[in-house]
């Protein structure tokens, strides 16, 4: 295996969570909700995947648990800001503290505790084309699954009419509403998509990445996962360039200090920082104007009749 | 029949009262289910995290000194919110303030300093919180580039920045190596203000500027365009104020009042610089600006009951064995109940009858 | 007759001492003991270890201490918890971590009935003792066996932030690697965390796609060895015993044991005899021990077992001179020992390591 092969493996996996955590939050945006519970969401699926997985042995009950946690937790949110008209961004950062304390209290009794992770999954004979073949047909199966997940989300949005219906929720409740969609049962669905994605992804790190419990183990990239959502402009593609970008230059900044770049571990660290906003800054000048998010994200709903 | 929401005309005043005491009250009930679901005794859980700290002068004075920076930062994030700009940034903006006041102290240290040390110190953390939160203004002005995004990346740039500056240039040099800077000297620092306590000017200051703002935000122009931009931005384009200078002004007050409460800790709590200088205030404020419903007063009633529920969480740690995560449940609950409570303001819930239209 | 800094220091110790001890002379019936963490319990790493040195302690003296902890407490609450832990009448505070050493400083004066013990930091006050472990000198001992171990000849680090603890301990595992092998060569990343597991199992992945066949780590947490264990190669615990983390990949683990310590020091206050020391307790002292050795040959094995009992009688010294900076210029010649206070503050790299001083 070459380096260059080992780093892009290596890219694909730290980009993973970010991604599955990315593509549920842009949903839940395009119908117009703004959800900041995203950290919370995916640390409960964490510590919800790994207590299960430990206690009943079966890893994909964990998977299951945990994206059950992830909805679970995002039913609360839907709650406050469906049911209760409650203020968004307030709202998300509730359950995001919710979340993080929850998952201290469920994740306890699991710290130290040893767990096999999920293995990778290998499709036969394809697997052994060189290079193509362990990056594209050896991966685990949550890599295969964001994947889908991109894709699924791309054609729902673009191709089908509920996914229209959705978008259209997210520019103008109040027209959507005016012509007789559900709009709070739409967005509904959306939040708890989102949240059963955060819940993935914390699964991901707990299950497969590092299969233990640690306190706080996602380190914030729940907040990563926004910003890649504004960065991608909320197109499903451009998410999976963000998450992918985003853990290009975390991995590359680990391999430069390995390799003896002679400059301080602080700076590259901040490297992956700047360069996503550098990034940004060009693509916004590239489309000249810009796109703004969908025109309702953050403005709460109440039918009027 | 169904539950329907319609948006109130006005709202009455014993509402506006009640509805934070409602959830409160809310709050206390389900934390005692926690705390007895944990196996401790529910009423001194609650008297341990929401009495105790305000049960004497040193207590009382903790929680001035925990409350100042939130409310610092709150006042001014609120003014950023009620006009749509999302700054998420302002802890980058808070350490930012904190490492220009601390450098300051730095370089002064040992040599001849004076009365006017404190003030230049204050002045120069506010002067460069401003200056950390006009990039991302400027970004969005010109490149409308999304504030969210590049706040909140800036946060993790001022962290390794502080973090390169403590362990290289700005190291103590008899500090055995150690990531810190030399401890600032009794010139820089904040003086107390009473005995037994930890209280300083910090919070005095934070008054002021609470005052202050509650005038800017209801009397003068700028805070009626800082609303009106937020609220009918449309409006105010015809009323010809500009959004973008509108935009780079708040990010600029609240950054410069990050800043502020920065140094404040700097000099004050801590004492000198190092990584780890801030326990989130940047983000906690997030909370307390809204939980203050985006004024000044309510931010400083807000920022004083988070304040309790931390200290509270450190008292349940060290006298009843609960776990941080319990704070943490409880704080997110007090949020929950707190956002739940004021849809009861807008909104009134009626039962009606028939088939939706 | 010189009076030394030194006389002075223990002549009031000692009065100190006699006026703590006549008060203690009425029963001293339950000891509260207070506990400060940096970071929480649940972090499986530094933190985590210091409770379970609490509970430990709890082990051990049973109903004579009443032991609290305090978790991720940032340095602007730290004033804050520990004097509320003075108010609510803990007589023994441990502070554990540097970044408490100053306002530790500062606080203990005040309160001169309390006794504080600082982990890590570099002096003392008559009511503040420090302590510490040698890990350096499991880290000298994992040098050789990595040298035996590492077909590729080069060990890979997982470092947290260049601090002198994380410097030196480099330095000694290529003192050791050097001993049995002087082509040796050590890669470092800094994660820039002291628990992040998932970015140490990425700095872990660059490492070994580089080219590193045995991985150190400085962080407290399993993650690196994980990544041994997945890829085949070999990797040390650190902190707590890691054998089943990765039982091929396993070799040895520094296991800490503050919970002796702590009995130890809580005993003394109770009995009245506690000085403010300064404990740097190597292999000799309990206060970590090595991990069995696992996945390695009886003569390595062996070797290893020699060295380990060497350093802990104190026959190997892993600070021996001669010591030379990566520049040349030579720190102390042959014949000479780092003082405890030089090796605490070492920031500089060995001639032959060819990492960038951060």
């Amino acid at each position: 295996m070459t380096l260059f092969e080992a780093i892009i493996l290596t890219i694909i996996t730290a980009s993973t969570p970010l991604l599955i955590a990315a593509i549920g939050e842009l949903v839940v945006e395009r119908a117009g909700v703004l959800n900041l519970g995203v950290e919370g969401m995916m640390i409960i699926g964490a510590a919800a995947g790994i207590a299960a997985a430990i206690t009943t042995g079966s890893s994909t009950l964990g998977v299951l648990v945990a994206v059950l946690a992830g909805m679970a937790l995002s039913l609360v949110f839907a709650a406050l800001v469906l049911g209760l008209a409650a203020n968004q961004v307030a709202a998300g950062l509730a359950l995001a503290i919710l979340g993080l304390g929850l998952s201290g209290v469920i994740g306890a009794p699991f710290v130290g505790v040893q767990r096999a992770g999920i293995g990778k999954i290998e499709v036969p004979l394809l697997s052994d084309i060189p290079f193509i073949g362990s990056v594209l047909f050896h991966q685990d199966p949550f890599v295969y699954a964001s994947i889908a997940l991109v894709v699924a989300v791309w054609w729902f949005l673009t191709k089908s009419r509920a996914g229209l219906v959705l978008r259209a929720v997210g520019e103008n409740h109040a027209a959507a509403h005016a012509l007789g969609y559900p709009v709070r049962r739409i967005r509904l669905l959306a939040i708890l998509f989102g949240g059963g994605c955060a819940g993935l992804a914390g699964a991901y790190m707990s299950l497969v990445l590092t299969p233990f419990w640690s306190s706080g183990m996602t380190a914030g990239r729940g907040w990563i996962a926004l910003a890649i959502v504004v960065f991608a402009s909320w197109l499903p593609f451009r998410a999976m360039v963000g998450a992918y970008l985003f853990g290009a230059l975390t991995i590359l900044q680990l391999h430069a200090q390995s390799a003896g770049v002679p400059l301080p571990s602080q700076f590259l660290a901040a490297l992956p920082y700047l360069i996503t906003i550098l990034v940004l800054v060009l693509i916004m000048r590239a489309r000249r104007g810009g796109a703004a998010g969908p025109a309702s994200l953050g403005v709460p709903f109440v039918p009027d009749r | 029949m169904r539950l329907v929401m319609e948006k109130r005309t006005e709202t009455p005043i014993s509402l506006m009262l009640i509805s934070p005491l409602i959830a409160v009250a809310l709050t206390m009930i389900s934390a005692a289910i926690m705390f007895a679901l944990l196996g401790k005794d529910p009423g001194a859980a609650l008297y341990t995290y929401f009495l105790d700290p305000l049960s004497d002068s040193w207590g009382l004075q903790e929680v001035a000194v925990k409350a100042t920076p939130l409310v610092l930062i709150a006042v001014g994030l609120a003014a950023c919110y009620r006009a749509k700009v999302w700054n998420i940034g302002a802890e980058g903006q808070f350490l930012f303030g904190a490492m220009a006041g601390g450098y300051v102290a730095i370089i002064t240290h040992g040599s001849t300093q004076g009365p006017w040390l404190l003030p230049v110190m204050l002045l120069v953390g506010a002067m460069a919180g401003a200056c950390f939160a006009l990039i991302p203004a400027l970004l969005r002005t010109r490149f409308g580039a999304n504030e969210i995004l590049t706040s909140l990346m800036l946060v993790y740039v001022a962290e390794l920045l502080l973090d390169y500056l403590v362990r290289g240039p700005w190291r103590d040099p008899a500090g055995f190596n150690m990531p810190n800077s030399v401890v600032f000297e009794p010139e820089a620092t904040l003086p107390l203000l009473m005995a037994g306590g930890r209280l300083n000017i910090g919070t005095p200051i934070m008054i002021a500027v609470v005052l202050g703002f509650m005038l800017l935000m209801g009397r003068t122009l700028k805070g009626f365009e800082i609303r009106l931009v937020g609220e009918a931005p449309r409006a105010a384009r015809f009323a010809g104020f500009s959004e973008a200078r509108l935009i780079i002004t708040v990010f600029m007050i609240s950054g410069a009042l990050a800043g502020l409460a920065g140094v404040l800790e700097a000099a004050g709590t801590i004492k000198q610089l190092q990584p780890g200088l801030s326990p989130g205030y940047g983000f906690t404020a997030i909370i307390v600006a809204f939980l203050g419903r985006l004024n000044p007063i309510g931010c400083l009633f807000a920022g004083i009951f988070i304040a309790i529920t931390f200290i509270g969480g450190e008292n349940a740690q060290i006298m009843l064995r609960l776990p941080l995560d319990a704070t943490r449940v409880l704080q997110g609950l007090l949020l929950f109940f707190v956002l739940a409570c004021d849809s009861l303001l807008l909104y009134r819930f009626r039962l009606i009858r028939g088939a939706a239209a | 007759m010189n009076i030394t800094r030194r006389h002075l220091m223990a002549g009031s110790a000692g009065l100190a001492g006699a006026a703590l001890a006549g008060q203690q002379a009425e029963a001293q019936s339950r000891l509260n003991v207070g506990v400060v963490l940096i970071g929480p319990v649940g972090d499986f790493g530094w933190s985590h270890m210091h409770d379970q040195g609490r509970r430990r302690m709890a082990e051990v003296l049973g109903d004579r201490v009443n032991a609290t902890t305090v978790e991720s407490v940032a340095p602007p609450d730290f004033d804050r918890v520990v004097t509320q832990l003075v108010r609510t009448g803990h007589r023994l505070i441990f502070t554990t971590s540097f970044s408490y050493f100053a306002p530790t400083q500062r606080l203990a004066p005040q309160h001169p009935g309390v006794f504080f013990e600082n982990a890590t930091g570099p002096t003392t006050l008559p009511n503040m003792a420090i302590y510490n472990a040698r890990f350096y000198e499991g880290r000298y001992i994992q040098g050789v066996i990595a040298a035996r171990k590492s077909r590729s000849k080069t060990i890979g680090y997982v470092a947290t932030f260049p601090v002198p603890e994380v410097i030196s301990a480099i330095n000694t595992v290529m003192r050791g690697a050097w001993s049995v092998d002087p082509s040796m060569k050590v890669r470092v990343v800094w994660v820039n965390a002291w628990s992040n597991p998932a970015r140490e199992a990425d700095a872990a992945r660059a490492l070994i796609d580089q080219g590193c066949d045995v991985l150190c780590s400085h962080t407290d947490g399993p993650a690196p060895l994980q990544l041994a264990e997945q890829r085949g190669i070999f990797g040390f615990g650190q902190a707590s015993d890691m054998t089943r983390f990765a039982p091929r990949a396993h070799l040895t683990s520094s296991v800490n044991n503050w919970g002796d310590y702590y009995a130890d020091r809580a005993k003394a206050v109770l009995d009245g005899t506690w000085r403010a020391t300064d404990t740097w307790g190597g292999l000799g002292s309990g206060m970590f021990r090595m991990a069995p050795f696992t996945n390695m040959t009886p003569e390595e094995v062996s070797e290893a077992t020699r060295i380990r009992d060497a350093i802990a009688a104190g026959t190997l010294h892993p600070f021996e001179g001669p010591i030379t900076r990566q520049d040349g210029t030579v720190v102390i010649p042959a014949g000479r020992r780092l003082t405890d206070d030089e090796i605490r503050a070492q920031n500089y790299f060995y001639q032959g390591i060819d990492v960038a001083m951060p």
